[in-house]
């Protein structure tokens, strides 16, 4: 295994689905930073787009006091991962840092994992990725290129984490809470997405973490997500039920 | 009680060998055609490989479809040899002597089926070897055998060298009769297989002791096989179809329940192909079709264990995805047509003596279970996957293409060319249980009535 | 012809081929056994008679005591469940080989349907437990039931319902493979069997009707008893175990439940016959046969119930749902894995080793030893289970799954004497009834005698088994 030492890191997120305006910029980057293939009329239409993270709107109430309600879904690397028990070549596992890696060379695609997810946030390559001739240059060369047959999935942008860590190290500092921003995140105009490292207890995540509002998607699963969610502040209901 | 025939040895094996010492003439070409089929379905299969698994229906979420239903197919029927050969056995039933051989073959033919389709399955099957076999160790990792996909290659070898080694056990007899009775290549060929065979009773010692030690030792596998097929589903908490707790016996027993049909059609048609009236008898439908209805119940049962307890829960995904399955459109008539199909057409036609001992119904009625309980599969599993989840815009997206499709009869077409092949070298019913049938039963008078009798070891 | 019986008893038991006995004197000496109860079968059945008295007195002490804390009852519930594993299985265990045309299961058909009468324990200590059962619907909340729309009445009377019919039917099993032995009865006893058996034989004079009546019958109770058993398995599983425990939702359990019922028949049947054998000296009838096919059976539902218990502890231990994860947390983890590590123990893993040997399954004793081990696991079994799921308490049972772990319940002293007097009744009446009708049954017997006889096949011994249609 890796024997790389990287530091005693937890990586998390926290998603303040109060701030979300669900302007899928976060798509739109994570698509750019990822070399995510393009999601093509056709594949979106035979459900086999790829989206490592992606808004999911939500209308409530009828049409003229409907509200949209957004809340971003990504990988949610979580402590008790579904996905990775049933991997039979240990191409997904939990790595030390608290993260779900996903080992490109060694998935042979039985899309397993992908059953187990509860959050349905893995993608497979069931083609050979292609990019027309203008947007070759565009590809990140930090970003391994998925070949067909594949799982994929967000990796917290694995490689700029260990851009910033290795730096850090090499200059012997630790790493400073908030320089390691993962592609969504720098994205964010209304930073919904926080990133960064939770066992660091003065770094801006844990901060927001201990909020009352926190919650984790599908808790039933106990899957023990690294990635919280703030809920919704909704005046309108409160005054409701006021009025109740 | 119908009386019970004579049968010269010699009649016996003029008869049944007459598929090795003289071909039918309709061998050739049906070998042929079917041949054509498999090869057009293995340039099909190569192509997807080729091409990449776009060329499926499957999508997000689901990811297991048309494939997969048909490996748990295939694997269902391969118990029927096991159910058959070994249990029947070991509790000594008479009727199964003519079964055996057609039911041990349908296991080892059909597990070799079941074996290529999450090979072909895979994203990337040249990669598959990683899976099985650790032999690359220098990457310092094991396959991951907490995977029920581990355990699945593990429990299907192990079950497809034990039912080999059955299969020959069994078969040794019959090649030693037919080397004694051939020339040539095929002297030659039958001198070496049959492994100094010569019917001394030492050699009938160990040939029954390893069947019986074998049956013995296949009965967990059997077991396990198909309970390790169906925790690839149940162990997974998020799908809500998956996750009960009943799926290990619930597959099993609908394993054995398809198992013992697809038997009953080989039976018919063996019965109609090489003529062997005087072999596979009425009685023997009668003895299956009577199994059958105590192992449809039973399946049935288990069936509705699962679906009440899936709404037993009140969960709300849980009770969306049953209605999804037995309400919605086209998942209501697929689930009528299982379960007229699986239970509520045949076996209550079993229950008249008259349609068990008719052969064209036994074999019309035991291919309506297979239909159906290849419904079923497709039901336990493509639903589940295509319920709809939360927090995802995708939901019932699967269509099987025509890949898919050919593929799969391309899978029937397979098993039934490697029988006829199989059927041009060995005797289809084993000629030696066929001869000590005759020596062990007897007709004894009790009182007024002639009753058939068996003879037994004294214990 | 005694003579020729008693050569056969001194014979090595190993090789003792069916006797061939003369219908008359297995008619005679069949029925004799109801009569000649000896001085340490009297004892028994004083000693658990009163054990009996005392456990009523107990269960009616803690009803007025614990009447309204369900939380108490875990132990009572563990007890009904256990007998009615052993009394409703056990006669299946003779019906279902008998539709199979097995000849060894014909001596040991009676006894095995007797248990049924047992079965009226079990109905009387389901009565309090009925009433400890909390609504299914509080406060218009429905909690987890089978019954889906939770009519009016249930579970509380459909469950006893259902436990009254199985009783119902059991003893309709029973009288109706009886008739001829009351015909039997009418004609060699004497005294109140005698007219008993007059009232009861029904004008059986056994012609060929009368025979076919007699069979026909026997198939319909049979087919019919199975079905019910099941359904009341299932019944008393979900209404008294799964549904008091919120986010316990387990398919398998039913039949789980079922299939150590069958276990736990044929372990008491093994010990009933081994009674019987010794105390009324039935060497003759009770063949080794019937305990090598008994071991058979009992060493394959062993390995069926470790099967289905790992069936459903991989999918909870791997599923790891909060729930799955709250459910084994009560059921198999805190104090409760003892019971759970002694259950596996018991009911699999010795009498596993004990059943494997064919020595054994072809001896008596150690039949006896494994069937009694067995019965021992079902019961720590069966509180592993009922007792957690009873210490849900009641305002928590609407919960998604437990959140918190209730405090485990020890049995007190009302428990223990509960439990002892609920298993010395059902034996005493087992007991009792071997005075009734004769304990192994006159016409199976003979019909066993008609239908094998030992023959002498090729070099060796063999026996020429009549199967007739």
């Amino acid at each position: 295994m890796t024997t790389e030492n990287f530091g005693n890191n937890n990586w998390g997120m926290v998603v303040d689905v109060d701030k979300c305006i669900g302007c899928n910029a976060c798509v739109l980057a994570c698509q750019a930073e990822n070399n995510i293939p393009l999601n093509t009329q056709d594949r979106v239409e035979r459900a086999r787009s790829i989206s490592w993270i992606r808004v999911e709107r939500y209308w409530e109430g009828d049409f003229p006091d409907a509200k949209a309600r957004f809340i971003p879904i990504m990988c949610q690397h979580c402590e008790n991962a579904p996905c990775e028990p049933v991997c039979p070549v240990y191409a997904t596992y939990h790595n030390a840092e608290g993260m779900n890696v996903q080992v490109y060379n060694r998935c042979v695609g039985t899309r397993y994992c992908a059953n187990g997810c509860p959050y349905i946030v893995r993608f497979f390559n069931f083609w050979e990725p292609v990019w027309p001739e203008s947007l070759r240059n565009h590809l990140n060369p930090d970003v391994t290129i998925r070949s067909r047959g594949i799982m994929e999935k967000c990796s917290f942008c694995v490689h700029r984490i260990r851009r910033e860590t290795r730096k850090a190290r090499s200059e012997g500092r630790e790493v400073i809470d908030g320089t390691i921003q993962t592609a969504c995140s720098s994205a964010c105009p209304t930073s919904a997405l926080n990133f960064g490292n939770f066992n660091d207890p003065n770094s801006k995540v844990s901060k927001m973490k201990k909020d009352k509002r926190h919650y984790t998607l599908l808790d039933q699963f106990a899957t023990d997500p690294n990635v919280i969610y703030l809920a919704k502040i909704d005046a309108d209901k409160k005054v409701a039920a006021k009025h109740d | 009680m119908q009386q019970r025939r004579e049968l010269d040895q010699s009649y016996t094996n003029r008869k049944l060998l007459n598929g090795q010492l003289d071909t039918p003439k309709w061998w050739a070409p049906t070998v042929t055609g079917l041949g054509i089929l498999v090869v057009i379905g293995l340039i099909v299969i190569a192509t997807m490989i080729n091409k990449g698994l776009g060329v499926t229906g499957l999508g997000r979420p689901v990811f297991w479809g048309l494939f997969i239903t048909t490996f748990v197919f295939w694997v269902g029927i391969s118990h029927a040899g096991i159910m058959i050969s070994a249990i029947l056995r070991l509790t000594q039933a008479e009727w199964r002597r003519p079964v055996t051989r057609a039911a041990e073959l349908l296991t080892v033919f059909s597990l070799l089926t079941a074996l290529v389709f999450p090979l072909i399955h895979a994203g990337r099957p040249w990669r598959i070897a990683y899976w099985i076999t650790p032999y690359d160790i220098s990457r310092g990792i094991y396959p991951n055998i907490r995977s029920p996909l581990i355990m699945d290659p593990v429990a299907i070898s192990t079950y497809l060298t034990g039912s080999t080694l059955f299969l020959y056990i069994a078969l040794l007899p019959d090649l030693g009769n037919l080397r004694d009775r051939t020339t040539g290549w095929q002297n030659a060929m039958y001198t070496v297989l049959s492994l100094g065979w010569r019917g001394n009773p030492r050699q009938w010692k160990m040939q029954t002791v390893g069947g019986i030690l074998l049956s013995a030792l296949m009965l967990p596998i059997f077991v396990s096989v198909h309970s390790i097929v169906s925790w690839d589903f149940a162990i997974a908490p998020a799908v809500e179809g998956w996750h009960s707790t009943i799926f290990a016996p619930y597959f099993v027993i609908g394993a054995v329940h398809s198992g013992v049909s697809a038997v009953v059609t080989m039976m018919a048609l063996m019965r109609w192909l090489w003529k062997w009236d005087d072999f596979i008898r009425p009685e023997h439908f009668d003895a299956l079709a009577r199994l059958l209805i105590v192992v449809a119940t039973g399946w049935l049962a288990f069936t509705f264990l699962e679906l009440i307890f899936a709404v037993y829960g009140q969960d709300a995904p849980e009770l969306a995805l049953r209605e999804m399955q037995m309400f919605q459109w086209p998942w209501n008539l697929l689930f009528i047509i299982f379960l007229l199909t699986g239970y509520f057409i045949p076996v209550p036609m079993w229950l008249f003596k008259r349609v068990r001992t008719n052969i064209a119904l036994m074999f019309w009625t035991s291919i309506l279970v297979n239909v159906g309980m290849w419904l079923e599969r497709f039901l336990i599993i493509v639903p589940g996957l295509a319920r709809r989840t939360p927090f995802v815009y995708t939901w019932e997206a699967y269509r099987p293409s025509a890949v898919e499709w050919t593929i799969f009869i391309w899978s029937f077409c397979w098993v039934t060319f490697l029988m006829l092949l199989f059927s041009r070298f060995f005797p289809l019913v084993p000629l030696f249980e066929q001869k000590e049938s005759q020596v062990f039963t007897e007709d004894v008078t009790i009182g007024r009535a002639k009753v058939p009798a068996i003879v037994r070891e004294a214990d | 012809m005694t003579s020729e019986a008693t050569a056969h008893s001194h014979e090595t038991e190993h090789h003792a081929p069916p006797a061939q006995v003369d219908a008359d004197i297995i008619a005679h000496e069949l029925i004799a056994t109801t009569t000649n109860a000896s001085k340490r079968f009297k004892t028994i059945a004083w000693v658990l008679g009163i054990f009996g008295i005392i456990g009523i007195i107990a269960l009616v002490l803690k009803f007025l005591d614990q009447g309204s804390d369900s939380t108490k009852w875990g132990y009572v519930a563990a007890l009904v469940s256990f007998l009615l594993s052993i009394t409703g299985g056990a006669p299946m265990v003779a019906m279902a080989p008998v539709m199979a045309k097995a000849n060894w299961v014909r001596p040991v058909t009676r006894i095995a349907s007797i248990f049924s009468f047992a079965g009226v324990v079990t109905i009387g200590m389901l009565i309090p437990l009925v009433a400890m059962l909390p609504p299914l619907v509080t406060e218009g909340a429905r909690r987890r039931t089978i019954w889906m729309e939770a009519p009016d009445y249930s579970p509380h009377i459909w469950s006893t319902l259902g436990l009254v019919l199985l009783f119902i039917t059991g003893i309709m099993l029973f009288y109706s493979a009886a008739i001829p032995d009351f015909a039997a009865m009418r004609n060699h006893s004497t005294g109140w069997r005698q007219r008993l058996g007059k009232r009861l034989a029904r004008g059986w004079v056994g012609t060929d009707s009368q025979w076919r009546t007699l069979r026909m019958r026997i198939g319909m109770f049979g087919t019919f008893y199975f079905l019910i058993l099941v359904f009341v398995n299932f019944l008393i599983t979900s209404d008294f175990g799964q549904s008091m425990v919120p986010g316990w939702r387990d398919a398998i359990y039913p039949m789980y439940h079922t299939v150590s019922s069958f276990q736990a028949g044929v372990a008491g049947i093994v010990i009933a016959l081994w009674a019987a054998r010794r105390q009324m000296n039935l060497q003759k009838y009770v063949h080794m046969d019937a305990f090598w096919s008994l071991g058979r059976l009992l060493f394959a539902l062993t390995l069926l119930w470790v099967y289905f218990f790992y069936s459903s502890f991989i999918v909870f231990w791997y599923g790891r749902s909060a729930n799955d994860i709250a459910t084994l947390n009560l059921l198999v983890k805190g104090p409760m894995i003892y019971a759970f590590i002694a259950g596996m123990v018991l009911i699999w893993f010795v009498p596993w080793w004990i059943l494997i040997w064919n020595k054994v399954r072809r001896g008596v004793n150690g039949m006896t030893i494994g069937a009694v081990i067995i019965l021992i696991g079902l019961l720590l079994d069966r509180i592993r289970t009922f007792v957690p799921a009873w210490s849900v308490p009641p305002e928590r049972i609407h919960e998604k799954w437990l959140t918190v772990i209730p405090e485990t319940v020890y049995p007190s002293l009302l428990d223990v004497l509960i439990m002892i007097g609920g298993i010395s009744l059902a034996a005493v009446i087992v007991m009792l009834m071997t005075r009734v009708v004769p304990v192994l049954s006159v016409w199976q017997v003979q019909e066993f005698n008609l239908l094998a006889k030992p023959i002498r096949y090729v070099r060796g011994h063999a026996t020429l088994v009549a199967k007739p249609d």
